[in-house]
């Protein structure tokens, strides 16, 4: 446990990525100075928003732990749990309120569920125009097999009071200023009860990394990575709207179709973000790589389906205009990534640009246009894999 | 969340040990003020971490060291005022990192840092704040990406 001797150098970086983000600045070292994790492209020290390398998406649809993405909103960031002492507070409209031991927690009934879990602002950084935030290329993002306990499980056990409509999730977590806004999150009671939310303990077989939300962190299959609360510590029912700054200001996409308006549009009804959308890319080089000339060239790549399963993903070689279908890999639940695969037949050397594109089991297909909206969120295009074959 | 509760003072230390037995759900109360969260064991390596099991799983207490970020603001004209406003909450990173913005857009985000976050940054500096970050996206090729003429975007975030 723990890292051993804390890494004072002055440079964190020990290699350098160019993220090709449109306009830069697009550099950023990698590091694989932070604990329980391997090499991360470094987006920021502190608080941590360590980005997962693309290579690392081609090894496999379930994403190891140790290369897991991190993002951490506040600073103070507890950095020892003990695990006898942690309790999960269940509170606010309840007929009782309860502490939750996390032995009392291991020996409720489980659920085992596979899903990505995506940051709102994932792929930001290629947002045109250009928007402030997190500047992510796609690595905000990662996909796990989760066992935990169903949230309305707990919620049983504490009696949820009538009159309740929301679940407010907080965390350890806190400010770095007192005043500050704590972060905490909200999903209406319903979805709390839908036997899909869960307070989960493991990813990928083992204890999560510290960094992840050691020791247990809210799973919301098939939504944003916002409402996956690491560290919960404090679930607490609501007979009000949560109007709280993470969910009144924060995290809010326009209400229109694929969160899309147009650049500089200011004034539009929004929500807070939710359901992720359907997403594909061709991971087998990076954009632009070169290869020696061979008449067949190996496209794969993993895809999702939001929030819901992949039905199909078709690959282009012409920009759109024909599309071939891929062969998917394994199944591994609706809410996982899963693996595409086709040879292409490549007339002569030559740049080629590959798309993806991925339609889930609801019939909806990555559009080709990006969206666009202030805060960066959502992006769920068709992108682009170049190669060069010399 | 607040961390008190999860402190428990030597006196209710005790229905640790028994949830850790029994099945028995502690009725609690509304968390009240924060305090630092004090690990027991944490800073002694010699005793191995404390260790909760259930059935296929065990947890083990865990404690790490974050790196800390010492990669400042680059030198130029009001380095040292932004350095001094603009480092306690993030790394520097977090604007460094930023595309190209307008003086207009950065004042957005800089009040929001003052309004929202509490950031305590006095009025008298924003200006030089403003001049130091307008002067480094100055830096950024001017075609290589407009960013959005709005300079709200809310809470933002992501
Ligand atoms: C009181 C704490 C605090 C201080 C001091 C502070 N910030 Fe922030 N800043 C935040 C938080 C919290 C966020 C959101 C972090 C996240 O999303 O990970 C943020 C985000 C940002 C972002 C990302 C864009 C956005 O709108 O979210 C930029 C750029 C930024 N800060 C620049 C600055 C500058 C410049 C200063 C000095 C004037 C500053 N910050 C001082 C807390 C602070």
């Amino acid at each position: 446990m723990g890292s051993g001797a804390l890494l004072a150098a002055p440079a964190l970086g020990q290699g350098l990525v160019d993220l090709a983000l449109p306009g830069g600045p697009s550099s950023r070292p990698t590091s694989s100075s932070f604990p329980e994790k391997g090499e991360m492209i470094l987006q920021r020290a502190r608080p941590p928003l360590l980005e997962t390398p693309m290579e690392v998406f081609d090894q496999g649809v379930f994403t190891p732990n140790d290369r897991f993405f991190v993002r951490w909103h506040w600073a103070d960031i507890p950095t020892s749990i003990d695990v006898q002492r942690y309790r999960i507070a269940v509170r606010g409209h309840v007929n009782r309120s309860l502490a939750i031991s996390l032995a009392e927690l291991l020996r409720m009934p489980r659920v085992e569920l596979a899903a990505v879990n995506q940051c709102s602002g994932n792929s930001r950084g290629l947002f045109q125009p250009r928007v402030a935030g997190a500047q992510w290329r796609h690595g905000a993002m990662g996909n796990a097999k989760w066992v935990g306990v169903r949230l309305r499980h707990v919620l049983d056990l504490a009696g949820v009071k009538p009159g309740a409509i929301a679940v407010r999730f907080g965390a350890l977590d806190q400010p770095v200023v007192p005043t500050g806004p704590d972060f905490t999150k909200s999903i209406s009671l319903d979805h709390a009860r839908d036997g899909e939310v869960m307070i989960a303990f493991e990813m990928n077989g083992e204890q999560m990394p510290l960094l992840n939300g050691f020791p247990v962190r809210l799973i919301v299959p098939g939504w944003y990575s916002t409402y996956w609360v690491k560290m919960l510590n404090d679930i607490e029912v609501l007979d009000r709207p949560d109007d709280g700054y993470w969910m009144a200001k924060a995290y809010k996409i326009p209400d229109t179709p694929h969160a899309n308006v147009a650049p500089g549009t200011k004034d539009f009804p929004s929500v807070p973000i939710n359901r992720m959308v359907p997403r594909s890319w061709i991971t087998g080089w990076a954009d632009g790589q070169t290869f020696s000339y061979a008449p067949e060239l190996p496209v794969g790549g993993i895809a999702m389906g939001g929030d819901a399963g992949v039905a199909k993903v078709e690959i282009s070689g012409d920009l759109g205009r024909t599309w071939h279908e891929a062969s998917l890999g394994p199944d591994e639940g609706r809410y996982s990534f899963r693996r595409f695969d086709m040879t292409l037949r490549v007339p002569h050397a030559g740049s080629y640009t590959l798309l993806s594109r991925c339609t889930n089991t609801n019939g909806v297909t990555q559009p080709m246009t990006p969206n666009w909206n202030p805060g960066g969120f959502m992006r769920g295009c068709v992108e682009a894999a170049r190669v060069r074959l010399t | 969340m607040k961390r008190s509760f999860l402190d428990p003072s030597p006196g209710t230390l005790a229905f640790g040990g028994l949830v850790f037995t029994s099945l028995v759900l502690v009725a609690i109360g509304p968390p009240s003020a924060r305090k630092p969260w004090a690990i027991e064991n944490a800073s002694s390596p010699a005793s191995a971490p404390s260790q909760v099991a259930g059935p296929d799983i065990t947890l083990v207490s865990v404690s790490v060291d974050l790196p800390d970020d010492t990669v400042p603001f680059p030198d130029g004209p009001h380095a040292a005022v932004i350095n001094a406003n603009c480092t306690s909450c993030h790394s520097a990173t977090m604007a460094l990192s930023q595309p190209r913005l307008s003086r207009d857009q950065w004042k957005a985000i800089v009040e929001k840092m003052r309004a929202t976050y509490k950031a305590p940054v006095p009025a008298s500096a924003v200006p030089e704040i403003l001049d130091y970050l307008t002067a480094m996206s100055g830096k950024l090729p001017v075609n290589g990406s407009p960013t959005a003429a709005s300079a709200d975007r809310s809470g933002g975030t992501g």
